[in-house]
């Protein structure tokens, strides 16, 4: 059976065998356990002596704990990934056979937290480089040791590059004449253009 | 199968009988940790000053009991060859006792550790992937040009290097036929019969 929130895909055989484990903690702390596995999702510290005490009461192995963890993990940012409203959700995870309860209550907090998980997700996609920042300056040159009077205008520019594993900042400056700046901008333009008619 | 031991080999160990019983307790636990963990000539010191002994003499009785322990280990020699082995040394028999309790308490760890020492290929680790489209360039516009751009993540000993490949949709749609392939050549005939045998 092929599920929305798996991207159209059967459902992974050991989410399947979870969710009686989710089953097993009551909605209430299920909804906590939630907001500390978003936490974690949209890159802050997860608090896992939390998790620990709220799963206590339902006597879960650490195993179990964090197999709850996995699941949640999979089931929010599957959901985010191919952008599932918190209704369909909810009936896929009924017919999982998660309780109703805990279903809604899994949903809500989807809901709630759906924007800001897209967008993390957008920001975590690979990228190769990045542009960071510009930095330009215009000289006139007055004169050379070639020819006496040269008066002619000289970009620099300084493009700041994250490199491919995001970590370092590499510096590229590159000195342009006016007319090879100009051609620059012109293609930087077209590309502008470009871009405007698709979206 | 008998260990033959060679004359230096022999020399070392012979410190052995004279050190007595604690002093080969003590051996046999350094030279583990020195299996388990590297040389540690500060251990070696302080054990030669407990039992009064030359700190040459123990670091040779250590060396020497770890070849014993490894090459033992490597060939799974059964209990009547190593007694056979050690029995040219020309110990007393309580030593000889304690020697092959050593080895049998040990060897399966000792195994395991001979086992990581293997050289190793690169190993995958994850894989992002991205589907990009270009859809103008400098020299021509309103093209539509999918591409998949993926980022090899691998591990080699504890090393993390990345490789960035990028491909178009049918050159992927066969790679991931040419796997699929592979894969089912387990089901073939001779694969399964060789299998079998194995175990």
């Amino acid at each position: 059976q092929r599920f929305r929130f798996c991207g159209d895909l059967d459902c992974p055989d050991w989410v399947l065998a979870e969710i009686s484990t989710l089953a097993k903690i009551s909605s209430v702390k299920l909804k906590l356990i939630c907001a500390q596995v978003l936490r974690d999702l949209l890159g802050e510290a997860i608090e896992y002596d939390k998790i620990l005490k709220l799963t206590s009461d339902a006597k879960l192995e650490s195993g179990d704990v964090k197999a709850t963890i996995a699941v949640l993990g999979f089931i929010l940012s599957s959901a985010a990934k191919h952008n599932v409203d918190s209704e369909s959700l909810s009936s896929e995870l009924q017919q999982l056979g998660l309780p109703k309860e805990h279903a809604s209550v899994l949903c809500r907090s989807y809901e709630e937290k759906q924007s800001p998980l897209q967008d993390r997700l957008r920001a975590c996609s690979l990228r190769l480089s990045q542009l960071g920042s510009v930095r330009w300056r215009v000289d006139y040159t007055l004169s050379s040791s070639e020819l006496q009077e040269v008066n002619e205008p000289v970009v620099h520019l300084t493009f700041n590059v994250r490199d491919r594993e995001g970590e370092k900042m590499t510096a590229v400056p590159v000195t342009l004449s006016a007319d090879k700046f100009w051609v620059l901008l012109a293609g930087e333009e077209a590309a502008g253009t470009s871009v405007g008619w698709i979206c | 199968m008998l260990l033959v031991l060679s004359a230096e080999h022999r020399a070392h160990l012979g410190c052995l009988p004279r050190a007595g019983d604690a002093a080969v307790g003590e051996l046999g636990r350094l030279a583990l940790e020195q299996l388990r963990r590297g040389a540690a000539p500060r251990a070696c010191e302080a054990a030669a000053r407990k039992l009064n002994i030359g700190i040459d003499t123990i670091q040779h009785g250590v060396e020497g009991l770890v070849y014993l322990l490894t090459e033992s280990s490597k060939l799974m020699i059964s209990e009547i060859d190593f007694q056979d082995s050690i029995h040219v040394l020309g110990f007393s028999d309580e030593l000889n006792k304690s020697l092959l309790q050593l080895y049998l308490d040990n060897r399966k760890e000792i195994r395991s550790i001979l086992g990581e020492l293997a050289p190793r290929l690169p190993s995958y680790h994850s894989l992002e992937w991205r589907l990009d489209v270009q859809l103008a360039s400098r020299s021509l516009r309103q093209q539509i040009k999918p591409a998949v751009t993926m980022k090899l993540h691998l591990n080699q000993n504890e090393d993390q290097t990345a490789q960035v490949l990028q491909t178009d949709p049918a050159t992927l749609l066969h790679l991931i036929q040419q796997l699929e392939q592979a894969l089912g050549e387990m089901k073939m005939n001779h694969c399964r019969r060789i299998v079998r045998n194995m175990k």
